[in-house]
């Protein structure tokens, strides 16, 4: 192949990354979030958090709360700091070295980066969905059992069988499991595995649940069952999800966040942000033009 | 011709073959106006016309070599036999009086007789090599001449060349598959002449060993008793006292290491550690015989309890130290390996750090970690240095770890050093030990892998 015909076939995929729709070109002034980032009741409150690896800034000054049992989502194009602003909220940072957070995050009006603040009780509190099913190479039953029994939720055996039957049942996954607890959990399918890790972040019965893309690993079929589950799991807990599907989120959740760049540029209503963004950025996100 | 000068003149050849090979494919590509774009490249042709002339000849060379000797050997029986000299003493050493006469003094100092059948072995011995020579270059011309002719542009050269490097590969794989069933073999035969003059089951199963095999008949104090349990009890002890210290401490700096340690302090801690694994046995040894084992004596005395001054002790926790590094370094290369995803998981459920290592970490690298403990395991059992210079020789049947005790591979450098006989029971018992060392690490091996396939929990 000539390089002629290696830079006609190269051209769109460069417009997509350095065409007219970027950020200089739109001449954009990073301003106050749009919307209305605060709520009356709100479970977690976040205030003017910064997020650093090493030199880079991957968040700038955000401030958001999220309301008690509601779904929120966080969209946003790739390398917007989404998953970045979800890990701090249960402390998942900390796992990473060169990560410092800087602002005020509180659970329940508690500092969650205070000194006193134990990061493995948070995570207990807060517990976490991740992009890529990650079933332990257990069990099903173990997997679900895994975090009663590190907490010791339970006090015998039946109490324990119990646990694991109502998490993996309001996962959604008990009747097609219930012959085989004991087989794998690796075993499952992509979207069982991905219910069967919500099942075992419910078992330990925590108070925010957060998602980071749970179905873009999955087809349609499991995305539909997944996002069910979402829409019932809000009865009880309160959920931040993020997701890079714009119809995902509409369909899920109650308000909605656009990142961009490490800043929050829009919260609003779901509906309200989907028919009538009041920013040019988060419009021009969900009509497509970038992303 | 000296060999040398014969397998750089094939090689010659095949280089020369190889130039007008890729010459002429390369005149060939031009004068040809191929439809296709992609062509083999000439070097291909090339390597295929030079192993076309050397691989034969080479291999007529190796097999002439082979049949070179026998073939002399019999050519100058037929002429003594024939020439009615009394070879009055054996054969062999007859014919290797004649050959190792190589300077003038010698020949000359050789009797008449002599001198006639070493004339007649030089002349055979001319012959032969000139033989080979002539062979061995007249098939390599002829097959490079042959293979220049015959190459042209659509000659599946590429996939001729991939053949051939498969058989190589081939080849180099099954030498040292073949040494190895060699080696069992050879053990195999020998300890079998061995169970011929000992039986079996006395040698397996016997509390007493004491080879030294009587002289003469009036010799007291050398009852030859072949009783291998001692030395197995003995190998044991050491090893599992070596295991006890090398596991949970190499298991632990690994877990240390991938888990804890900063990106710094691992990128020293870990070469450090496995220079452990390079320093020679023999320092380790002095270092048991000089410090750990007074040590332990002087301890032990001071706490009322008798110490032999060489004991299995020290032997073991130097050679713990010692197979650390084998312990350590697979853990963490399987315990680094473990999927981050497993990790978060566990994290995110509220998990501990090391609870997350003990309940997750740890199961998912089992299969590794095994193989490390394998590893450092057979290091154990096959070490001699240590144990000679800080265990002794004396062939206790204990399991007290203050005692002095030996081990299988103590044994079998103690019967092999010296002038000895080999074909007697002494010598011979060598074989049988080794024998039973290497069926005990295969048992080991095979029990390690159903371990290992019973309580892996398989990520992925």
């Amino acid at each position: 192949m000539n390089e002629a015909v290696m830079n006609e076939l190269a051209e769109p995929i460069m417009k997509k990354s350095s065409g007219p729709e970027t950020e200089e070109s739109l001449n954009i002034e990073y301003g106050e979030t749009v919307g209305q980032p605060f709520c009356e009741q709100a479970k977690i409150k976040t205030k003017n958090v910064n997020v650093f690896y090493a030199d880079n800034q991957a968040i700038h000054d955000i401030s958001l709360d999220i309301g008690s049992h509601e779904v929120i989502a966080l969209i946003g194009p790739s390398g917007c700091g989404k998953s970045t602003y979800l890990r701090t909220l249960n402390r998942m940072n900390d796992t990473i070295d060169i990560c410092r957070v800087e602002g005020q995050i509180l659970l329940d009006d508690e500092d969650i980066y205070h000194k006193k603040q134990d990061p493995v009780l948070l995570r207990a509190r807060v517990g976490m969905v991740f992009q890529k099913p990650n079933p332990f190479p257990k069990s099903i039953y173990d997997n679900v059992a895994y975090g009663p029994r590190i907490h010791g939720l339970t006090r015998n055996k039946a109490e324990l069988d119990d646990l694991v039957e109502a998490s993996l049942t309001k996962a959604g996954l008990f009747d097609e499991v219930k012959d085989r607890l004991h087989a794998p959990g690796t075993g499952l399918s992509g979207g069982q595995q991905q219910r069967l890790c919500i099942a075992r972040t419910i078992a330990v019965q925590p108070e925010v649940i957060l998602m980071d893309e749970p179905a873009s690993a999955l087809d349609p079929i499991a995305t539909a069952k997944i996002e069910e589950l979402i829409n019932e799991l809000k009865e009880n807990f309160t959920i931040v999800i993020v997701t890079h599907s714009m119809q995902q989120a509409a369909r899920v959740s109650q308000r909605t966040a656009y990142f961009h760049m490490g800043r929050l540029i829009e919260v609003g209503d779901t509906d309200q942000i989907f028919t009538n963004p009041a920013h040019e950025l988060t419009e021009k996100y969900i009509t497509g033009r970038f992303g | 011709m000296k060999i040398s000068a014969l397998i750089f003149l094939v090689l010659l050849f095949a280089a020369f073959s190889y130039f007008m090979a890729r010459q002429k494919i390369t005149t060939a590509y031009r004068q040809h106006k191929s439809k296709h774009k992609i062509l083999t490249l000439p070097k291909y042709f090339g390597y295929v016309a030079a192993l076309c002339s050397l691989l034969p000849a080479l291999l007529v060379l190796l097999f002439l070599q082979i049949v070179e000797e026998p073939y002399i050997n019999s050519e100058i029986s037929t002429f003594i036999s024939a020439s009615n000299i009394e070879a009055n003493q054996d054969l062999d050493l007859y014919l290797n009086e004649i050959k190792g006469a190589d300077t003038p003094e010698k020949v000359a100092a050789l009797s008449e007789e002599k001198q006639m059948v070493y004339q007649r072995y030089h002349e055979i011995e001319q012959t032969t090599a000139r033989t080979i020579s002539v062979v061995v270059l007249a098939i390599s011309i002829l097959l490079a001449i042959w293979g220049l002719r015959k190459i042209n542009i659509n000659t599946p050269a590429r996939k001729v060349f991939e053949k051939i490097i498969e058989g190589i590969l081939l080849l180099a794989a099954s030498i040292a598959i073949m040494t190895t069933v060699g080696i069992v073999f050879s053990v195999l035969f020998e300890s079998t002449r061995f169970f011929g003059e000992v039986p079996i089951l006395s040698f397996m199963f016997g509390t007493e060993w004491s080879p030294q095999t009587a002289i003469r008949a009036d010799q007291v104090g050398s009852s030859a008793a072949f009783g291998a349990v001692p030395l197995f009890v003995g190998t044991m002890l050491i090893s599992f006292i070596a295991l006890l210290v090398s596991v949970p401490l190499g298991l632990m700096s690994a877990i240390y290491l991938s888990e804890y340690a900063s990106r710094s302090i691992r990128s020293v801690a870990k070469p450090v550690l496995e220079i452990l694994a390079g320093i020679p046995t023999v320092v380790y040894g002095f270092f048991a015989a000089l410090t750990v084992a007074p040590f332990i004596r002087g301890l032990g005395e001071s706490m009322g309890l008798s110490v032999a001054s060489e004991s299995a002790l020290a032997a073991g926790l130097v050679m713990g130290i010692m197979i650390i590094p084998f312990v350590s370094s697979l853990s963490d290369d399987v315990l680094s390996a473990v999927p981050q995803s497993l990790r978060e998981g566990s994290l995110g459920l509220g998990a501990t750090r090391s609870e997350t290592i003990v309940k997750v970490l740890i199961p998912a690298a089992l299969p590794g970690i095994v193989g490390g403990v394998l590893l450092a395991a057979s290091r154990a059992i096959g070490e001699t240095m240590i144990v000679v210079m800080a265990a002794g020789l004396a062939a206790n049947l204990t399991v007290n770890p203050l005692e002095a005790v030996t081990t299988v591979t103590v044994q079998i450098v103690t019967l092999l050093t010296g002038d000895q006989e080999f074909d007697s029971a002494k010598t011979l018992a060598a074989f049988a030990l080794g024998l039973m060392l290497f069926i005990t690490t295969l048992i080991l091996n095979v029990i390690a892998l159903h371990v290992v396939r019973k309580y892996r929990e398989q990520y992925e």
